[in-house]
């Protein structure tokens, strides 16, 4: 699994960002004046750390080879020793946690809430502003919209400063008013992608898996809200017990009542924080019970919107519906299994969770020549 | 809930298709249709409509917002010119007895582009924001002119980031130098072929040793290239039909697995051609008899072949963004994305245009490429060219996936305010879009095979086309 917090020794108060170089690795001579105030630069290397010096270290990283972290942008917590990569300069899923908070109760949520909040907004902005040219942001939580006057703040001030980033931000969609109105149509909406999730067309089903009553109706009204500020909306669902036998049934209401979504994504489960707690009455084993998949992906696209398979190991869909499964599992949470030895399609793959149970999961799968 | 004003027609089964101006359409019985007339809908009836977002509760809610898209959607936008026909030369080595473009011979004087015709045209090009271009080289025949066409061809490489041409080609003499200009990746050809050789033979090259050097090259050229380098196209004549199993059959070996079947054109030379009474009714039961070929020959086969007009037709029933295809969108402005330029240097806004105007009925060319486009007479075309308000289109089912044909009903009629339903756009557009409901409801295996594979999904399945019971 790649590392997503490293231990560091930094000689400072106060947390910071700093992004890190390293010019010897590239056969690169250091030239100073690169380096902008936020920069440190690799001095020297040893076989327990890597010492980076500049306007903002000097810093000690300890415990992994500088040459994975060059270009990486990093959240130093000093008093604790850590730092948390905030952007990977090579990964295509790097993703800004604002919040822990949030005001759904989801029975599958992966990162289950928590009370306590710290405002990182100011870090995550020095951090976007030092991304890689066109790098995509994700935004999650916890729920990010919680602190949307925040959120709103900084997404304009970065899209403005750097145009060549885009943002990927996950939202329950439950807290847009009309009154935002203003502000969200004043982003530049063209490099946002709203990630929304909606569980079912029953409000009932809808809001027993978020934990909260009249959610679905609040969402509902707010996907048409987006709709009319020009929102690219990508709506996830979650396929579980409690929907698959309904995703016909959401099939037909998209195409009827979502048909501005850019893309729809049925999403397989993930086994950790409530997922893995309730796993046994969740779990939809779509190896052996894709149809109601299949039906309704090919609804929707036969209305000509597009619908994806996110998370789904390849082997696990019918070869029909396999590129319409690109590979979503994260690089840092993915594995593959002693079965995908040989698997003709391991490379176009996202394998699969690395938590994913071994003997609890899919009833069919395995390399596929 | 305040239900979208819903227009209907019977279907061929004696049923109801009801459809709102968003597209969004069911089929339903009469009783239906009395209640709905009657302002008595049932409980289930408004359940029904509410789950189709037929209606809606208030402005901006979510019922609201969706038709207000899919509405919107349907409606075209092009934004930018992308797309532009040539005609280089009007000569062509061939005679075909239905020529369309009103063709000069091959060795005729004052038929090609000047030198100051093909500066207009660069200078034209050059004039386009792009990124992206489309050309087509029409004729005459284009290949007589490689030269001309490599000189557009190196200019769009330059200017434009990307871009893409196509020869329409009768594919009849092709020496070293034309070969060399199909080869490059960019490069596409179309040609025509009738069907099988007889028929081919009967309409187009008269002479056995013509045919036999023009399937010499189609063999050469599908030899030689990848599969969607070459598309082609049948011209049907409805008095003499070709055998259509063997017309399917003659693609199919070429590789070619899209079929536009087009009726002679009634414009150019093919207009002095008497064709038989009744021939739209004629036309339309051959297409829907070739649909229904289509089906069951997909099925026995498992190769699946469509009819690219057909599936054109059926894509915009089905979704709100079928409007790439110019001859069937609405609105359909003229000279907005696309314009044709003539072996003279004038603009034309479509190639039937152009005909027309060739053969003296009335000039509809809009400026010539020294002058620029004639925006003035654009527009006046422009106020005929979609179907919002037509006092015919408006009761039509039909209307939020049709469209109109100005240039059409000038070239039949001589003027643009016939009533629809007596003009051959909108006789053929009924038949077309009956046949594509009729298919749409069909329960064979045969058929929901074919709309999946003419959708580009998986399988299609009855829940797919809403029906209220």
């Amino acid at each position: 699994m790649i590392p997503l917090r490293v231990k560091v020794e930094a000689n400072a108060e106060q947390p910071f960002v700093v992004r890190l170089r390293s010019f010897e690795a590239n056969g690169r001579q250091r030239e100073p004046e690169q380096l902008n105030p936020f920069e440190v630069s690799l001095e020297r290397a040893d076989p327990e750390g890597a010492d980076y010096t500049g306007e903002g270290g000097p810093i000690r990283v300890l415990g992994i080879d500088p040459s994975e972290l060059d270009g990486d942008v990093l959240l130093v917590n000093p008093r604790r020793g850590t730092a948390d990569r905030l952007i990977r300069s090579t990964s295509s899923h790097n993703t800004f946690l604002v919040t822990e908070r949030c005001d759904q109760v989801c029975v599958m949520c992966s990162q289950p809430p928590k009370k306590h909040h710290v405002d990182l907004f100011p870090y995550f902005e020095t951090a976007a502003l030092l991304a890689p040219e066109g790098a995509t942001i994700g935004i999650s939580g916890g729920e990010p919209t919680l602190f949307k006057e925040q959120l709103f703040a900084f997404l304009k001030r970065v899209l403005a400063a750097r145009p060549d980033l885009s943002f990927h931000i996950l939202t329950n969609g439950q807290h847009f008013e009309e009154d935002d109105w203003q502000t969200m149509a004043g982003l530049d909406q063209s490099r946002i992608v709203w990630g929304v999730p909606l569980y079912s067309h029953d409000p009932a089903i809808h809001d027993q898996v978020v934990g909260k009553p009249g959610a679905q109706e609040k969402l509902l009204e707010n996907l048409a809200f987006l709709c009319r500020v020009g929102a690219a909306i990508e709506l996830r669902t979650v396929l579980m017990q409690p929907n698959a036998p309904g995703l016909p049934g959401l099939a037909r209401f998209i195409t009827t009542m979502l048909p501005f979504v850019q893309t729809w994504a049925i999403m397989q489960t993930e086994n950790i924080g409530y997922g893995r707690m309730n796993w046994k009455t969740l779990f939809y084993d779509s190896s052996q019970g894709f149809d109601v998949v299949g039906r309704a992906i090919d609804f929707v696209r036969s209305r000509g919107i597009d619908a994806r398979l996110y998370n789904f190991p390849l082997c696990t869909v019918p070869e029909a519906y396999r590129r319409l499964a690109p590979a979503t599992i994260s690089d840092w949470k993915r594995a593959y299994r002693e079965e995908c030895e040989g698997c003709s399609l391991k490379a176009e793959c996202g394998g699969f969770f690395e938590w994913h149970p071994r003997d609890h999961g899919y009833g069919r799968l395995g390399a596929v020549q | 809930m305040k239900v979208w004003p819903l227009k209907f027609r019977e279907m061929s089964d004696g049923s109801m298709l009801f459809a709102d101006d968003a597209g969004g359409f069911f089929k339903a019985g009469e009783g239906f249709l009395d209640r709905y007339a009657t302002d008595n809908l049932s409980a289930a009836d408004r359940m029904f409509l509410k789950e189709g977002s037929h209606g809606f509760e208030r402005e901006h809610d979510l019922p609201w917002t969706s038709f207000a898209y899919r509405w919107t959607r349907r409606q075209s936008r092009p934004r930018k010119m992308n797309y532009v026909i040539l005609v280089p030369t009007l000569r062509c080595n061939l005679a075909c007895g239905y020529c369309q473009v009103s063709r000069a011979p091959e060795k005729a004087r004052g038929f090609d582009w000047s030198d100051e015709t093909l500066g207009g045209v660069l200078s034209f090009l050059n004039g386009l924001e792009g990124p992206d271009i489309k050309i087509e080289f029409q004729g005459g025949e284009p290949l007589l002119r490689v030269d001309l066409l490599e000189a557009v061809r190196d200019f769009c490489r330059e200017k434009f980031s990307q871009s893409q041409f196509v020869v329409c080609t009768n594919l009849q003499r092709l020496d070293a130098r034309a070969w060399a200009f199909l080869d490059a990746d960019d490069t596409f050809i179309s040609t025509s072929l009738d069907g099988d050789r007889q028929t081919h033979e009967r309409q187009r090259t008269h002479d056995g040793a013509v045919t036999d050097a023009f399937f010499r090259n189609l063999g050469a050229a599908v030899a030689r290239y990848s599969e969607g380098k070459i598309s082609a196209l049948p011209t049907v004549d409805v008095a003499n039909p070709p055998n259509f199993d063997v017309l399917l059959d003659s693609y199919e070996r070429y590789g070619i697995r899209s079929v536009y079947l087009r009726p002679i054109n009634h414009q150019g030379f093919a207009r002095k051609l008497h064709q038989g009474d009744e021939i739209l009714a004629r036309w339309n039961r051959l297409h829907s008899e070739f649909i229904d070929l289509l089906i069951a020959r997909n099925h026995r086969t498992g190769r699946f072949m469509e009819e690219y007009y057909f599936s054109q037709c059926l894509k915009r029933v089905l979704r709100f963004d079928a409007d790439n295809h110019v001859d069937i969108r609405n609105p359909n402005f003229f000279a907005a994305d696309y314009v044709v330029i003539d072996h003279d240097g004038l603009f034309y806004p479509t190639d039937e245009a152009r005909m027309l105007s060739r053969i003296g009925r009335i000039d509809l060319s809009i400026g010539d490429v020294a002058t620029g486009i004639d925006r003035a007479k654009v527009d006046v075309l422009n106020s005929g060219a979609f179907n919002h308000f037509d006092p015919d289109c408006i009761h039509c089912a039909y209307q939020p996936f049709c469209g109109t044909d100005v240039v059409d009903d000038i070239s039949r009629y001589g003027r643009v305010d016939i009533p629809r339903p007596d003009t051959w756009f909108c006789g053929r557009h009924l038949a077309l879009f009956d046949k594509v409901f009729e298919v749409l409801y069909r329960k064979d295996e045969p058929a929901r095979a074919s709309l999946a594979a003419w959708l580009g999904v998986v399988a299609w399945d009855d829940g797919m086309a809403p029906v209220h019971s």
